[in-house]
This record gives C-alpha cells, structure tokens and sequence, in this order.
C-alpha cells in the first residue's frame, strides 16, 4: 500500500508539475530572459483560461469538435489571442519602463516595472469579477473524470492511475516547452531576443529592433503561461482571482529553475509540483503550500543560482 | 561615404559635441583621437542613432541619417564595434557572430564573411562552442570586431578596440585591423587612444578636445603637427 501510495503522489506531481512547469516557463521568457518584472502574469493566466472556456462553451468550438477534442481546440485558440493581448500590453504601457529607454537607471527600471504590473494585474481581476463573475466555471470535459490505469505492476500488487485529461495537459506541455525551446534556442528571431536580453544598445547595432524583440517575448511569454491555464481549466475551477495562486508558484520556479533558462524554469515548476504532491503522504494538506516554501527556501539557500543557473554576468 | 556637418549631440540639453564637422571618402581610413571625455564615443553613438543629434547632419552615402531609426542604420551598411566591446555574454561565439550577420546583407554573405572572419581571427573559430561571457578580455574585442564584420558593412565603426588591454594584445589586435583592412579594402573610422598607431596608419585624422575638432589633417600633416606630437606622441 506504501508503494502504491508512493506512485500515485508521484504520478500525480509529475502529471501537476508539467503544467507548473509550462506556466513557469511563460514567466521565464519574460522575467528570466528579458528580465521584465511582470506581477500580472498570473492574471495574463487567468484570461487564457476564460478565453478558453468562452470558446469552448460559447463560441462553438464544444459544438463543433465535441467533449473530449473541443477543450484542447479552444486552448489552442486562445493562444494567439494572449499572444496579442500581451503584445498590446507590453507595446502601451510595459515598453515604457524596459529595454533601452530603462537599461541605464538603477535597477534597470525594476521598480517601475513592479507598480505597472501590479496596476495591471488588480486592473484584471477586479474588471475579470465584473465581465466574468465570481462564479466557478471550467471547461467541462469527461476526460476529466476517467483514467488510465497503469499496471498492475510487480505482479498483481500496484497499480497507478493516470487521470485523463492531466496526462493530455502534461504531453501536451511538455511539447510546448520542447518547441518553445528550439525556437530560443535555435532560430534566427529566437537568438535576436536573446541579444536583445543581454545589451539592449549592442542589439541595436546589429540592426535588431529591440522593443520589437521586446514585444515579441511579452506576447510569447503571455501565450505560453495561457497555454497551461487552459490546460488547467479542464481540470480545476476557476475565477477571477486565481492569477494570485500561481503567479508565486511561476516566481518560485523560475528562481528555482536558474533566471534566464527555459528549461530550467520548466524543472522548477516540476520540483513544485512533486513536493506539493509527494507531500501529502506525510502532512495534512493544509500544509502543502508550506511544504513549498520550506524546499523552496532550501534549495536557493544551498544553489542560489538555481538548478539551471549560469553565473555569467552580464557586461 | 559618411559626411557630418556642424553635428551638435550630447545627452542633456548641454551638447557634449559642438558643430563637428567629418567627412569620410569611400576605401578610406580616418582615425580620431582625443583625450578622455572628448566626446568621441558620443560622436559614434550619433551616428549609430543611439543618442539624439540635436543640430547638424549625418549624411551617410545618398541616405540622411536623422530620418532613420537607429536599428535600420546597420542594415544601411554601417556596422559599430562599441567601446568596451558589448558582446552578448549569454549567446556562444558563433551566435555572436550570427547576430552579427543580422542584417540582409550579412545573411546573403554569411558563408564567405565566415570563413574570412575565422581566417583573420582563428581564436573565434577555436572557441565558437564558447559563451561570450567567458571569453577574455582579447578575444572579447575580437568577437567584437568579427561581428561587426560579419554584417558585410559598408563602414567599419571602431571605438578603442585596444581599450583594457594588455599592451601585447593590443599590439596584436591593432596589426590584424591593418591586415583585415589591407585585404578586405573596407572603410574605417577609428577612435583610438594609441595616438602614434592610429595616425600612422590612417589616411586621415581627426583631433576632438572638449566636442569640437581642433586639427585635422593627413597622417603626415598631424604627425609632424607641434601639438600633436607634444600632447599625444609625447615628443
Ligand atoms: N550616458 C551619458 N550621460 C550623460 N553624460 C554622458 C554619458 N556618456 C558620456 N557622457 C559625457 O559626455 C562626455 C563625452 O563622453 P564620451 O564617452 O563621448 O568621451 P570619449 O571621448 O569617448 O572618452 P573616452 O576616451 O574616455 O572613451 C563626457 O563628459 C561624459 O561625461
Ligand atoms: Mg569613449
């Protein structure tokens, strides 16, 4: 039964820790990569859930590709439409406080950053509770409410279970981040918005448009986190207010991870998903959030500069 | 090919250069000197766009430069090695230099530029795998100059390439300058605080104190000028 028990938190914070990881890795673009300060990437998340249930539920996508598809569409489509709205965002009012018009103040406009998004991220709750209500809602699918089951294993003894929909919403993570990832990593726009990150006047004299490499990795970054908001939504309910749950959950895993890598964001997200899971076999669930911290605290105190962490400064 | 009228620039509304005028022909090497603060590399961030002119005109081939924005100015042909070298310390050496290759001339050239790059400046090829970051001061100013080779330019934009540098590397750097320049033929402006190298190898030179230009002349003509050689050869 130990064992058993065993597997199935493992499971289940492998299966949790693949989204945290995807919404740590939508931050990671912003925060990690071009260093911008962004409070309301979890309310950037909340929008793609809500984007993805209004298309799934209003806006025919349920009709058109049905129960078990038709979630998977609407996240799909919503994906775009956070990429936009973070372009705007970052295009009005973010790129007033980054990249080069900042880069020489002390703190590289941190501060002001830090009161923008903040402003933006009440600014989406509150308006979110007035168009949206503080109803929970979700995006309903059966997938939800039935699993595989692995096993059994080692004879007759243990089996695990898989739930439907969080297996789908951890492939399906685990793909995005391996695309996003190549698209940094590899493509020609993918190592201009890194330059850009690094020394935004150097970026200039390669002929990059820097607030445009900007702009592109808010949008990227709003677009991922949505992603795995979507994703959550067919499993968990949601208002308005959920932004709050995860943006600490995003922060923590991006400093877990190493600031500036995508991969090691997504690894802090899974180290946050396995501890809160794997700590429910020991302590009463109100403690899960604790148990967080405690490792959390621990792992920065002993590697400060993350799993992933480079520590090359930048000139 | 770059032609400055009565240029005024500067960061606040006290112009650091006032009423520079320089003029550089195509094939040529023109060198500037000048103490520290001189405004020299101001002078080469308002070319590149990257401080505001606030009088006067940088024309630049058939093109004035006021009407484009600072990041289409390299994709015109100009390419800016910065002072303190400024390479991306989280991109490889080889990313660097793809940067580099940014604008469209670049990419169309990039097999040839390359293999000249690494020919001139065989450390980058060593180290291609490597994080800029973790390059030497040297081989930083290289990485430098090979990215800014790597854009094809029309005009190399130089500023203290020698700058935090042991003597003997920067002896070293400054003799494959000449040679990159003998071979490729490119047009080049210097700044540089190795007075007596910059104007013996220049075609032309400048003298900037306080933003305004108090000599100029061809390197024999500043060579044997008693100003120069007292301030800055130390004769
Ligand atoms: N970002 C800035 N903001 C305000 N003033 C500046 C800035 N950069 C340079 N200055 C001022 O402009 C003047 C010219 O500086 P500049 O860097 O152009 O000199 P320089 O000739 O390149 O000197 P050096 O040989 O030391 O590199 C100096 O008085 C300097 O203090
Ligand atoms: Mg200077």
């Amino acid at each position: 039964m130990m064992l058993e028990n065993f597997l199935q938190a493992l499971t289940a914070g492998i299966l949790a820790g693949s989204i945290y990881g995807l919404m740590c890795v939508g931050l990671a673009l912003i925060f990690g990569v071009m260093r911008v300060i962004n409070f309301a990437q979890g309310d950037f998340m909340m929008l793609g859930m809500y984007a993805a249930y209004y298309l799934f539920a209003a806006l025919g996508v349920q009709a058109t590709f049905g129960d078990n598809l038709g979630p998977y569409v609407a996240v799909g489509l919503a994906t775009p439409l956070l990429f936009a709205f973070g372009y705007v965002i970052h295009r009005v009012l973010v790129s007033r406080v980054t990249g080069a018009r900042t880069a020489a103040l002390e703190g590289e406009g941190h501060y002001a950053q830090l009161i923008l998004t903040l402003g933006i991220a009440l600014i989406l709750q509150n308006g979110g509770q007035i168009l949206f209500g503080s109803v929970l809602v979700s995006v309903r699918t059966p997938l939800s409410s039935s699993a595989w089951e692995i096993g059994p294993l080692w004879g007759d003894f243990v089996s695990v279970f898989v739930n439907k929909s969080r297996g789908i919403a951890a492939v399906v993570s685990v793909a995005t981040i391996a695309a996003l990832a190549l698209l940094i990593a590899r493509t020609r726009l993918g190592k201009s918005l890194r330059a850009a990150a690094d020394n935004p006047e150097a970026a200039t004299y390669m002929g990059i448009e820097v607030d445009h490499a900007y702009r592109i990795a808010f949008g990227l970054g709003a677009a991922i986190t949505s992603v795995a908001g979507g994703l959550l939504a067919t499993n968990y309910p949601f208002q308005p207010h959920i932004g709050l749950e995860y943006v600490i959950v995003m922060y923590a895993g991006v400093v877990l991870g190493g600031m500036g890598s995508i991969i090691g964001a997504f690894w802090g997200g899974m180290a946050i998903g396995l501890v809160q899971q794997l700590s429910t076999l020991v302590l009463p669930t109100q403690l899960q959030n604790a148990a967080i911290f405690v490792v959390f605290l621990l792992i920065v105190f002993l590697r400060p500069q993350g799993f992933f962490g480079r520590v090359v400064e930048r000139t | 090919m770059l032609r400055i009228e009565a240029l005024s620039a500067g960061y606040t509304a006290v112009p650091v250069l006032n009423g520079v005028s320089i003029a550089v022909d195509e094939g040529q090497f023109v060198a500037i000197v000048g103490p520290n603060g001189a405004g020299k590399t101001t002078l080469f961030k308002t070319i590149s766009g990257t401080v505001g002119l606030m009088a006067g005109s940088i024309r630049f081939l058939d093109t004035d430069l006021a009407s484009v924005p600072p990041h289409r100015r390299a994709h015109l042909g100009i390419a800016h090695v910065p002072e303190g070298r400024q390479v991306f310390p989280s991109l490889t050496v080889m990313e660097n230099l793809e940067m580099g290759a940014y604008t469209e001339a670049g990419r169309r050239d990039w097999t040839s530029n390359i293999e000249r790059i690494f020919a001139w400046l065989p450390v980058l090829a060593e180290r291609r795998g490597q994080l800029a970051g973790t390059l030497s001061g040297g081989e930083q100013q290289m990485l430098a100059i090979g990215r800014g080779l790597a854009s094809s330019p029309k005009l190399l934009m130089l500023d203290e390439p020698s700058m935090g540098l042991a003597p003997a590397i920067a002896d070293f750097i400054f003799e494959r300058l000449i040679e990159i320049r003998r071979q490729s033929g490119l047009t080049v402006l210097l700044v540089e605080q190795r007075v007596a190298e910059a104007l013996e190898s220049a075609d032309h030179g400048y003298v900037l104190e306080m933003g305004r230009v108090v000599l100029e002349g061809n390197n024999k003509t500043l060579r044997a000028d008693d100003r120069v050689r007292q301030a800055y050869l130390g004769m």
